[in-house]
């Protein structure tokens, strides 16, 4: 392991995204309750033995809430991510190995793009394809592009001038084997990171969407979504906006101290 | 407010007077470690070491000896994790590591005072110059901000600024190299400090420059009589301007005296490799001259242009304005036949390395290029064959290694690439050229951080020189390394001439080098090819006034001897 | 920096703006449901519909649509909102205002708290203070705006014990002591993340700064640390300092429209989400167009800041 990753920051950032990730994947079979089950008598609950993060409006287990929504939560996050890195990055990479009036015109479509501010270009596009889950992602996805695409592309320009790149087009290697072999390997570090911390992005916009009415509908356990269910009784039970709203955080926490020491293990000035 | 008046200062007057007879800088017994997580690592070993009112003391080391500890040390600028056992440091026979902080800040600037490597780095951009300068003027001397700047303006012209009143207003990037080093150099002596410490100043610096500043130097030492310890990695240099030399060899201090003494005798072993290491234009380690002149490459008029076509020029076709575009080369005609080894040197900027690019299909050209029966005018035309028979090799051995690739994986693609050898024998090749070029066979299955400079510089030549080319490109292949692994480098390179027959354009701005090595050397300026001769013809009295200057700015006045010693680079 | 730079780079800030008006006319041009439909009802008769449509231009290709759209923008006619039956540049307008105030709040909140935390962590590299800013730059870049101020609701604005207002807007115009009272949640909220961000932005350019070449001279000069800080490496730091800060006005437009709904702000970000709700399709063009002009705007005036922070963009 690198040395830069036991540094304090850097363990609390893989101890919560291997957390986040863990309750991600097992969270509902973990779930001690059924996260839809009503209990008029349990309303509003405090953390108590039984309900170990109390209740909400309906009585329903907030543990079991939280770790039902985990997948939603956070999987929307990562698919979102993956997919618009993958749109931004394919776009970024083809601007910058093929340069002239094709990274011109690239560049000065994102530049318009990207002055549309993330949030209102997704609110856009998901007013276009209507609310939902996949819907929402789709238009995370797409809100991402502009920016990766750009980071991509300034990945792949500053690999493209050194010297062993030079090396490979003076041998005379074909366009594919100087992208394929020896640009995109190194280029892909700047990509790698700034994808880890945008997951954090991704899952709070995904949040927000949701808290909205614009992302996960009822009966859905999404947390955005739980905070905005419970917001009418907050000052009767504050724990049940304050609980989806810590896990959110600590969620995004992960992946933004993970995507940091990530960049610091690949800085090779940090490096020792 | 005149150089004179400076005299007067009180503090400096007190410095003086506390200890006259003693040496200027003298360290006792003084060892450095530095703290890491593999506990603590040596730095400098037992120094001992004295500098006498008006001497220079010339450091030599290369790359991580311990010179550039030393002159931290000296100005208690240590990180924390530095490690003082024992020893002493006296400023005319003051304790420094006793000082406080705040004592030390009384004598940064004032008593010892620093000149650094890159001017274009050790310089505030955001800040005036002149402000740069009068800022220690009146941290030290408390003088007001008008008398500062007059007393600002006033060091600048005895560094030979012609109009020190403009650049006092300039920003650091409106003022070129030389200027920027001068301004550096004139706030180092702004106090009358009594030892001013020169790290490497002139190593950034183009050749004519870098000549210049010495001078300066050597003027300003002669006018104030202040000490100076002067850090450096180039012998040649600092047999020219110390009095005594002292070598640092891994945070040993191996050998000092005086300047003739340690380059005329030296004692010890590190000290003759070193020495025999410096390039010296009269001691040829070249292959033998090429019987035929019949070319293996001819360049005709080739001209590399920098500047965009206009809108004009590529919609309107109209004519160029010559004086509007510009040029990374123009119209350089030369010729290389085979097996010689053709030099170009030039300054920085001088197009060298742009005619390397243009050869090796890097950048577009115009004009004609002829190797062997192949003809080529222009990058689109440049075919897989012709790359096949001309390599090139680059200066940063640490750039042109891609650092996701193994040795072998480098070594093995140009065999795959021009099919030199069957893919079942790719294996044994790679293997042969480590060989070739003095590395372990054990080395294919490693990644290029793993190497030392010279060994990645090495890796770099066998892939060149694995495509069995006719002509290799070394663009800069020694300038990034120590002294002692350039000449290795050269030495390999040389023998693998000697052994393939292989022509090579040698690109450098070592004159010295070039001239133990070239058979004949081509001089560019502002991209321009300007003289062209025989390495014999190198001291001729027609050689052109550029070619004159340059070789009339690094003289080797000691001669330097060869000593047997045992070979072994990094 | 020349005038000819400046020049272009209005020029390239036109482009963007155009760009922009494709994107989003493009965007809106897809959204399902007739406008006019909308607006007369679904039991309006077809010839009403068709007469409406005539009347804003639907039955026009669209790219006639898209140009009758920009010339109307051009002569700042943005059309009639389709719900509100006012003009959008009256809506607008009115919206906008009451969001610059609260973004202006914002940003000078961000500003005078981000970058002096920022220089002070830098200079206390590995104690206390870096530590703590350390934590809060991470928690803050890591709670959504709509759980700050939820929180910050509970806290500070419940229904007997709160100091705050739960929600609402006075101009300062009206009463400065009632604004300052409605605004100061909302600007905390949008704040927050912007903090947290350039905080940390501006802790790693003021250590990259001290431990450059430069700084090590001036030290070497013999200058004390006062001066070595506040005269050699601040100056350095601002200049990505504002570039950063211009940047993360995007995010902070972003922002507002969370903010703005959840604590009933009359500004163009509830609009937005109203007129979203409502398919408003004018309102949205309008306050799309006019967020991300305000952002190149802004790109922009840092360009100019940053040459003026800086003597060598200034003459490059």
């Amino acid at each position: 392991m690198p040395k830069s990753f036991l540094a304090p920051n850097a363990l609390v950032g893989v101890f919560l995204l291997l957390f986040t990730l863990a309750i991600a994947i097992a969270g509902p079979w973990l779930a001690p309750y059924n996260p839809q089950a009503f209990d008029a008598l349990n309303r509003l609950q405090g953390p108590s033995m039984t309900h170990l993060l109390g209740t909400d409006q309906f009585g329903r287990d907030l543990l079991s809430r939280i770790l039902n929504g985990a997948p939603t939560t956070v999987l929307f996050g990562v698919f979102a991510t993956l997919l618009g890195v993958s749109i931004g990055a394919v776009i970024g990479v083809v601007a910058g190995v093929a340069g002239g009036w094709v990274d011109n015109a690239i560049m000065r479509i994102l530049d318009g793009l990207l002055a549309v501010p993330e949030l209102l270009f997704t609110l856009l596009i998901v007013t276009v394809l209507g609310g939902g889950m996949g819907q929402a992602m789709l238009a995370v996805a797409v809100a991402f592009a502009p920016g990766m695409a750009r980071i991509s592309r300034s990945a792949v320009l500053s690999v493209r001038t050194r010297d062993y790149v030079r090396a490979a087009v003076a041998r005379g290697e074909s366009g594919i084997y100087i992208v394929v072999r020896e640009v995109l390997p190194n280029a892909l570090g700047p990509i790698i990171v700034e994808s880890t911390i945008r997951v954090s992005f991704a899952i709070m916009i995904g949040a927000t969407l949701g808290f909205l009415g614009l992302g996960a509908q009822p009966p859905s356990t999404e947390w955005g979504l739980m905070v905005a269910e419970a917001r009418q009784f907050m000052f009767r039970n504050p724990w049940c906006v304050a609980i989806p709203g810590m896990f959110i955080a600590m969620s995004a926490l992960g992946f933004n101290l993970f995507g940091d020491a990530l960049r610091d293990s690949l800085d090779p000035r940090r490096s020792h | 407010m005149s150089a004179t008046h400076v005299n007067s200062h009180p503090a400096r007057e007190k410095a003086v007077v506390f200890n006259a007879t003693a040496p200027r800088l003298s360290i006792r017994n003084y060892s450095l470690a530095y703290a890491t997580s593999n506990g603590p690592v040596k730095a400098l070993n037992n120094i001992n070491l004295e500098i006498a009112p008006g001497e220079t003391h010339g450091l030599v080391g290369e790359s991580g000896s311990g010179k550039s500890s030393m002159a931290w040390s000296i100005m208690r600028y240590l990180p924390s994790n530095a490690i003082e056992k024992h020893g002493a440091i006296r400023l005319a026979g003051q304790e420094l590591l006793e000082m406080s902080p705040r004592q030390m800040i009384d004598i940064r600037g004032q008593r010892i005072s620093m000149v650094f490597q890159d001017p274009s780095t050790s310089l505030n951009p955001t800040m005036r110059i002149g402000e740069q300068i009068s800022e220690v003027l009146m941290a030290h001397r408390g003088l007001t901000k008008a008398e500062a700047r007059a007393e600002a303006e006033a060091a600048l012209a005895r560094t030979g600024i012609t109009r020190p009143k403009e650049m006092l207003d300039r920003y650091p990037h409106e003022a070129s190299g030389g200027e920027k080093q001068r301004v550096v150099i004139a706030t180092a002596f702004a106090c009358e400090p009594e030892l001013i410490i020169f790290d490497e100043p002139t190593t950034a610096l183009d050749i004519l420059t870098a000549r210049q500043i010495l001078d300066l130097f050597n003027r300003l030492r002669e006018e104030t009589h202040v000490s100076a310890l002067y850090i450096s990695h180039d012998l040649g240099l600092v047999s020219r301007i110390a009095d005594k030399v002292s070598v640092l060899h891994h945070g040993d201090l191996v050998e000092h005296g005086p300047v003739n003494e340690v380059f005329n005798n030296p004692q010890d072993s590190y000290t003759k490799r070193l020495i025999s290491a410096v390039p010296h234009p009269d001691r040829w380690l070249g292959v033998a001259k090429p019987e035929t002149s019949a070319p293996l490459l001819s360049l005709d008029k080739v001209s590399v242009r920098y500047s965009p076509l206009t809108f004009k020029e590529k919609v309107l076709k109209a004519k160029p304005d010559e004086d509007q575009i510009f040029w990374g080369a123009k119209d350089v005609s030369l010729s290389v036949r085979p097996g010689e080894l053709l030099g170009i040197v030039g300054e920085s900027g001088s197009g060298k390395s742009t005619i390397a690019k243009a050869l090796t299909g890097l950048n577009d050209f115009t004009g004609a290029v002829k190797f062997g029966d192949i003809s080529v005018k222009g990058r689109k035309e440049i075919s897989r064959d012709y790359r096949r028979k001309v390599q090139i090799v680059f200066q940063h051995p640490d750039a042109s290694l891609n650092p996701r690739q193994t040795i072998g994986t480098i070594l093995s693609r140009p065999l795959h690439l021009y099919d030199v050898v069957p893919a079942a024998e790719i294996k044994n090749r790679v293997r042969e050229l480590l060989e070739l070029v003095r590395l372990p066979a054990e080395y294919a299955d490693r990644l290029p951080h793993q190497l030392s400079g010279g060994e990645k510089q090495r890796v770099a030549i066998a892939r060149a020189f694995a495509a069995e080319p006719e002509l290799v490109i070394c663009d800069e292949v020694t300038a990034a390394l120590d002294v002692s692994v350039q000449a290795s480098v050269t030495e390999l390179l040389v023998n693998l001439q000697k052994d393939t027959g292989t022509a090579c354009i040698f690109i450098t701005h070592d004159l010295n080098l070039i001239r133990q090595i070239a058979h004949r050397i081509a001089v560019m300026q502002h991209g321009r090819l300007v003289d062209l001769f025989d390495r014999e013809d190198a001291q001729a009295e027609d050689r052109n006034p550029y070619t004159r200057a340059l070789l009339d700015a690094v003289p080797v006045q000691v001669s330097l001897g060869v000593y047997e010693t045992e070979q072994n680079d990094e | 920096m020349t005038i000819g730079y400046l020049f272009r780079r209005l020029l390239s800030i036109l482009l963007v703006l155009v760009i922009v008006t494709f994107a989003v006319f493009a965007i809106t041009a897809v959204l399902p449901g007739n406008a006019a439909i909308m607006i007369l009802g679904e039991y309006a008769t077809p010839d009403a519909v068709a007469a409406l449509e005539k009347q804003l231009h639907l039955d026009l290709p669209w790219y006639m649509q898209y140009l009758s759209w920009v010339s109307g923008v051009i002569h700042g006619d943005f059309g009639m909102s389709l719900r509100l039956s006012l003009p959008v540049s009256d809506v607008v307008g009115e919206a906008f205002v009451n969001s610059a105030v609260l973004a202006g709040t914002a940003l000078v909140l961000v500003t005078i708290i981000a970058i002096p935390l920022g220089a002070i962590a830098a200079v206390s590299r590995g104690k206390v203070m870096d530590l703590l800013l350390a934590v809060f730059s991470y928690m803050g870049s890591a709670l959504p705006e709509f759980v700050t101020a939820t929180l910050l609701l509970v806290v500070f604005a419940a229904p007997k014990t709160g100091v705050f207002p739960a929600g609402g807007f006075t101009a300062p115009w009206v009463s400065i002591p009632d604004f300052l009272a409605h605004v100061v949640l909302p600007a905390v909220t949008l704040g927050l993340v912007l903090m947290a961000h350039i905080s940390r932005q501006v802790r790693s350019e003021m250590s990259e700064v001290l431990s450059s070449d430069f700084i090590r001279a001036a030290r070497l000069k013999g200058l004390n640390e006062k001066r070595v800080i506040w005269r050699h490496a601040l100056p350095n730091s601002l200049a990505p300092a504002v570039a950063v800060i211009s940047l993360d006005i995007g995010y902070l437009l972003g922002g507002i429209i969370v903010v703005e709904e959840i604590f009933a702000w009359p500004g163009l970000g509830r609009l937005l989400i109203y007129a979203l709700e409502n398919r408003d399709l004018p309102v949205i063009q309008a306050v799309t167009l006019l967020l991300a002009t305000v952002y190149a705007l802004s790109n922009f005036l840092s360009d100019v800041i940053i040459a003026i922070l800086d003597p060598r963009v200034r003459y490059a």
